[in-house]
């Protein structure tokens, strides 16, 4: 009935509020004058690995790569998971990479955490980027089932097996809750919906206990935190940063329609001749190429 | 080197003998460009669609009939769920095996390594697939894609190119909307020539957002290659056990239909028959009927099937339910709360019908019909009948 | 152990079974402390002649050393308006009496520091306090222990139970101690939170760092109806608001925030709680959409910067904050920076003026234990405390409940405590004991009779009122009750007679409506209004509420077409309540759970960590 070890991924991102958000003349994000902070995703992962703590008083680590002020999201995320071992993988030629790219650094930095850990969980996506791909990546350099969308789950300790609710919403069919079970250790990527759910009083009071080491720690998260280089990484500089991407971005464009708020004809609901015209249009936008 | 990489695979999804519309949408898509790629560059590369499952041998032929020239399928009963490990590693090995590659087109058999470019649907399915795939491949993916083109591309990298002028061929532009809405991203899976670290990356690949491309029509005299594939499975990568899947009982489908129409306090009148002809509206547009807040509540009195059918929480569109970003969205009857708006604003063409001039939709809408519900939109279900035809889909 | 209700009394309760050694754990329906309360608010420690009370200094240490509280209360005056007259009457003597202080608070900050210090002691003995779950049930089993269900957690049995869920007591109603509240029985608090910069409050006021003070008005302001408005400092903020017996409302029902309007358009009042505020100016709608986008939030982020760094700037903690943190070196360069944003909003087209800056609006029932209190404050192993005991105090300008829950709920901590000692809960033992306690309590006794000294005091500052504008109806009394003698008897009489009796005259339109309109026809001073107030509309003021709803409604209505529904229309601070086609219909999102319709609702608290949230409280 070993320790069970869990390790959260997180991204710093802009700060999308308003009041903290700053745009540019065209529309696109000014992210020099856009504060940060620990993504929403980010933290619902983090929230997740609380969960173990409360339950299972599993031990957190969280990793992340970014530039030297992303500690500021590894002190967020240690404020809700309870985390004792903070990880800012940070070096220049780790920039510029696409989420292969990333998912090396990622992978490297949790074979250097303390602890071999159990599960790793990250957000679903990150809310700029959106690509969701860098958790399922790193599942797969590290060798770790992935599990995508989990909603809830319970760690059977003896037989060191996870189950888990996910939820499958596939276009043009209803969503499906799917219950699995998966030896340890796995790679889990939360769903924007999961919950953490604390049935008992004694779960309840070890909650708030926990959570109150958690605000101490934070304040201390220097404590915590170490930094890694690429060097002290020893990641293989060929599979990371922009070498290490397949991926590139090519070209940015202006959205040809847009969705801003918008100036209303005005129509007479009784003319007849009127309404013909206005179909007109709805059928014109039926037919064009639709933009998310 | 030029001939390793060839073809488009698409891999598709189904559920329950069914294929989602998304895998359809890709074959479509696929087919368009692979026309025009071998148009352009004199060619024969192929369509072929990958798919994974249980008894799906015969299902898996009518791909053919929606464009794909070709259709690797395994079939197994370990596949009969979509389990990550399992069906990455074999979906990898289709892509990698040159027997199968040399079977689509046995001119190349002795060069072709793996395909040029790749499909996944952009689901909770197809999302984390594609990821995990392209990591076991170690190469690129562009998520959530919207338009596609294919081209010659001349450009110079520091990275990529080491500095110099490259031209590189048949490249896939995979289009993506960013997050504020405002901006298109093009993203391309490049191989590096820079000689300090040489790579390929093949093949270029792209989750695609599912209602975007047209669905294709079935021609039954379209001919292909159906190919089946016989996996290594190891046993460690069966080790998830799917316990059990349920559905959850939505009525509402908010996500497929193009159109929404939604009512809200306007109905007041005579609720009853405004709610009928708001879903017969909803019916011509092939389109799902949606409510305001204060609707959830039924607030009016009418018959017991209308009123579970229609005054459910699950119907609200707006910062208690759903948010939509339908092509066409009418609402009728509907003020413009500032919740109901946002559910609504990223809509793409919004008409509202409302007596009320001064009502708070105007400033939400591109067209705004001012009479009550129960004259205009009789008047408007005429005229759709006369102009706009909607294709079933599938 | 379990206490339920989060509120003052609740911790209260907490801390002092901490105190004597005994695990408790309490639940709380609110996502944290605070989320759910709502006080006027002014927080009294008292010393009685006769009895003593336990005072939240002595249940916990650090209370005033820590602060969590905003002024104290130095000054207590009382105005009578008409229009734009003003007569006012010092009080401060009638609110010193008998007492050590009042401070006025803000509910969340305040409980949510009792919870901390309840929090530390309780845990160390195995309990604590869960937050987000609501009590739905509870029942027996043979031993006589209470089982208690929640829509949030498993069942779990306790060997007693402290109610301290408040004046709409859900435990109350669910196991059938009392009957629900009536309208008679029942005050209609209503309130605004104003923001105004710590210095601008001490000299609009006249007080310094360390002081505070409570404006009451009657008279015009109050629409007619039977109690009356408040205006207390707080430390940067200002709780303006207004108490009315519930029953006068059912009578001539106005809007509850109609009377907060009424209130805040007064002359005198609106002068209170002026401010310099950032006028935003309408974006040129020919510019590109992304333009308008880019002023929109450039304007949003710098009027936030403005507003935070001028309320630290006018704070002189808050200028030392500044400083400490490394950001500026002198208050010089502090001003110059908001000097510097004050430019720049000009340039994005925003002005400068006058106006108030409304923050939060709430409400909530007030019990008033003349009428209400439970006279045994029990049912079977469950003990009520505070407001959900009915027990608060409302005397002429007198209204104490904080004070009155955290003596009760250190009360009821006591009893519990020994009947663990005996392990003995029995109504016998438990409940009878703990009746008994309340009974000697000196605030029950204030609830049952008149004290002859406080009403001395209360002449005494109202002396000057001309005999004439008494009129013939108290005149003869007052003359009575000058005379210290006659007093002493007439006072006995009237609680030989029975409060209530002479309730209905002492608390009628005539005393809190006619008379004050008189004094300041006749005697006021004109104020005059420099600006008129922007007033938030309703809707503003609900959307401006932060609140976690839920899916389905947690009130019921029974009896769509009833008058009292009707009125509801009317009543409920938040506009819950349409009427179509002759039917009351409830929209439950935006409820404050103020208990206003609870009468004829099947009324509950929301689920766990649902409905509203106070910020301030």
């Amino acid at each position: 009935m070993g320790q069970l070890n869990i390790a959260v991924i997180i991204k710093l991102e802009p700060d999308f509020s308003e009041g903290n958000v700053s745009y540019n003349p065209d529309g696109t994000l000014n992210r020099a004058e856009t504060k940060n902070t620990l993504g929403p995703h980010s933290a619902i992962a983090a929230h997740a690995a609380f969960f173990g703590k409360v339950m299972y008083d599993a031990k957190v680590s969280i990793g992340t790569m970014g530039p030297p002020i992303a500690d500021l999201a590894l002190q967020q995320a240690q404020q809700i998971s309870d985390a004792e071992e903070l990880h800012l993988y940070s070096d220049r030629i780790f920039a510029g990479a696409d989420t292969l790219g990333t998912a090396e650094v990622l992978k490297t930095g949790i074979h250097k955490m303390k602890e071999k850990m159990d599960i790793v969980f990250s957000g679903h996506r990150a809310s700029d980027g959106e690509t969701g791909q860098t958790g399922p990546q790193t599942a797969w350099k590290l060798g770790f089932t992935f599990l995508g969308n989990v909603i809830s789950y319970t760690v059977d300790m003896e037989t060191r097996t996870l189950r888990a609710k996910r939820l499958i919403s596939l276009q043009g069919t209803p969503n499906i809750i799917e219950e699995i079970e998966a030896p340890l250790p796995v790679f889990i990527s939360i769903d924007p919906t999961y919950k953490s759910s604390f049935d008992k009083v004694s779960q309840r009071l070890a909650f708030h206990k926990y959570q109150k080491e958690a605000a101490e720690r934070a304040d201390n998260y220097k404590d915590y935190f170490t930094m890694f280089n690429a060097k002290e990484l020893g990641v293989d500089e060929t599979l990371v940063g922009l070498p290490g991407s397949p991926t590139i971005v090519y070209k940015v464009e202006r959205v040809p329609k847009s969705t801003a708020t918008r100036k209303a004809e005005v129509v007479d609901g009784s003319d007849p001749e009127q309404i013909k015209k206005v179909v007109a249009r709805m059928k014109e936008a039926l037919d064009a190429m639709v933009i998310k | 080197m030029a001939e390793q990489f060839r073809h488009l695979y698409v891999v598709i999804e189904h559920e329950d003998g069914e294929f989602l519309p998304v895998s359809l949408e890709m074959i479509g898509e696929a087919r368009r460009l692979m026309d025009d790629f071998n148009s352009k560059y004199s060619s024969k590369e192929k369509v072929v669609a990958v798919m994974l499952g249980h008894n799906i041998q015969d299902t898996s032929k009518q791909l053919i009939g929606y464009g794909a020239d070709a259709v690797i399928y395994c079939d197994n009963p370990e596949l009969k769920d979509v389990r990550n490990t399992i069906h990455t590693k074999i979906i990898s090995q289709i892509a990698q095996d040159t027997e199968t590659l040399g079977e689509i087109e046995v001119e190349y058999a002795i060069d072709i390594q793996r395909p040029r470019y790749m499909f996944f649907a952009a689901d909770s399915i197809g999302r984390h697939l594609s990821s995990t795939v392209l990591t076991e491949l170690e190469s690129g993916l562009a998520s959530d894609i919207n338009q596609l083109v294919i081209e010659d591309i001349e450009m110079s990298h520091q990275q990529k190119t080491g500095g110099k002028k490259e031209t590189y061929e048949k490249t896939l532009e995979m289009y993506r909307p960013d997050f504020s809405g405002f901006l298109w991203t093009t993203i391309l899976c490049l191989d590096n020539r820079n000689p300090a670290f040489p790579r390929y990356y093949h093949p270029q690949s792209c989750s695609i957002i599912p209602g975007v491309f047209e669905l294709p029509k079935s021609d039954s005299s379209r001919e292909g290659k159906i190919i089946e594939f016989v996996p290594t499975i190891d046993t460690e990568d069966l080790r998830v056990k799917v316990l059990g899947r349920e559905i959850i009982e939505s009525e509402v489908d908010f996500e497929t239909p193009r159109t929404i129409v939604s009512f809200g306090r306007g109905i007041k009148e005579e609720p009853e028959q405004n709610i009928k002809l708001v879903e017969q509206l909803a019916k011509e547009l092939n389109g799902e009927v949606g409510i305001t807040l204060p609707i959830s509540k039924k607030p009016y009195p009418i018959s017991s099937s209308l009123d579970a059918k229609y005054m459910i929480p699950d119907r609200v569109i707006g910062t208690s339910g759903h948010k939509t970003s339908a092509m066409l969205y009418i609402a009728a009857g509907v003020s413009g709360a500032m919740q109901h708006v946002w559910g609504m604003k990223d809509s793409g063409f919004v008409v509202a019908i409302n007596p009320d001039e001064d009502a708070p939709i105007k400033d939400e809408c591109d067209v705004f019909i001012k009479g009550r519900m129960e004259d205009v939109i009789p008047l408007l279900i005429e005229e759709i009948k006369k102009q706009i035809q909607i294709v079933e889909t599938v | 152990m379990a206490i339920i209700g989060g509120g003052s009394a609740g911790l209260s309760a907490l801390k002092q079974l901490s105190n004597l050694g005994k695990q408790a754990i309490l639940l709380e329906a609110g996502s944290e402390i605070g989320a759910k309360n709502i006080s006027g608010g002014i927080l009294y420690s008292k010393k009685p002649q006769k009895g003593t009370v336990t005072n939240v200094e002595d249940v916990y240490e650090n209370f005033l050393n820590d602060a969590p509280f905003e002024r104290k209360i130095t000054k207590y005056i009382l105005h009578s308006t008409s229009k734009d007259k003003v007569y006012s009457m010092d009080l401060t003597a009638a609110h010193d009496y008998q007492s050590n202080f009042g401070y006025s608070v803000l509910l969340n900050k305040l409980n949510s520091w009792f919870a901390k210090q309840a929090i530390e002691s309780a845990e160390k003995l195995g309990g604590g306090i869960i937050p987000g779950v609501h009590v739905k049930s509870i029942t027996w089993n043979e031993s006589g222990n209470a089982i208690i269900q929640t829509d949030e957690l498993d069942e779990f049995e306790v060997k007693a139970v402290i109610a301290a869920d408040g004046v709409n007591s859900e435990i109350a109603d669910m196991v059938g101690a009392r009957p629900k509240f009536t309208p008679t029985q029942l005050y209609q608090g209503v309130k605004v939170i104003v923001k105004l910069p710590e210095e601008i409050i001490e000299k609009r006021f006249g007080i310094s760092s360390d002081e505070g003070v409570a404006h009451l008005f009657a008279g015009d302001v109050t629409l007619n109806h039977i109690g009356g408005g408040f205006l207390y400092t707080n430390s940067d903020t200002l709780s303006v608001g207004a108490v009315y017996h519930y029953h006068s409302q059912i009578t001539n029902p106005s809007e509850p925030s109609a009377l907060i309007d009424a209130l805040l358009k007064n002359p005198m009042i609106s002068e209170f709680i002026k401010d310099d505020v950032p006028i935003k100016s309408k974006i040129d709608k020919s510019l590109p959409q992304e333009e308008q986008l880019r002023i929109r939030f450039a304007m949003a982020k710098q009027i936030k910067n403005w507003n935070e760094i001028r309320f630290s700037y006018l704070s002189s903690s808050g200028r030392q904050r500044l400083i400490d943190s490394g950001k500026y070196k002198t208050d010089e360069d502090i001003k110059t920076r908001l000097d510097g944003i004050e430019n720049q909003l000009t340039k994005l087209g925003v002005s400068f003026g006058s106006d108030y800056v409304e923050a939060e609006y709430g409400a909530k029932l007030v019990p008033d234990g003349k009428r209400c209190r439970m006279q045994k404050p029990f049912f079977k192993n469950i003990l009520f405390v505070g407001d959900a005991a009915g027990r608060g105090v409302f005397v002429g300008p007198r209204i104490e409940g904080l004070n009155v829950g955290i003596d009760d709920g250190v009360r009821a901590a006591n009893s519990v405590a020994r009947a663990i000692d005996k392990n003995d809960f029995s109504a016998n033992s438990l409940g009878e004991y703990y009746s008994k306690e309340t009974e000697n309590s000196p605030y029950t006794t204030d609830m049952k009779q008149i004290d002859k000294n406080y009403l001395k005091i209360f002449l005494d500052a109202t002396k000057d009122i001309p005999k004439d504008i008494i009129g013939s109806r108290y005149g003869p009394i007052l003359k009575m009750m000058s005379n210290e003698k006659l007093r002493g008897i007439a006072v006995k009489f009237a609680n030989i007679l029975g409060y209530e009796k002479l309730l209905p005259m002492l608390e009628s339109e005539d005393t809190y409506v006619k008379i004050p309109i008189q004094l300041a026809e006749r005697l006021g001073e004109t104020v005059f209004r420099s600006y008129s107030p922007s007033i938030p509309s309703i809707s503003d003021r609900i959307g401006n509420l932060s609140y976690n709803d839920d899916n389905s409604s947690h009130i019921k209505v029974l009896n769509p077409n009833s008058e009292f529904m009707k009125k509801m229309v009317t009543l409920c601070p938040a506009k819950c309540y349409t009427e179509e086609g002759g039917n009351v219909i409830i929209q439950h999102e935006g409820c404050v759970d103020c208990g206003t319709c609870s009468q004829e609702t099947e009324w509950k608290h929301p689920r766990g960590e649902k409905g509203i949230h106070y910020k301030y409280g």
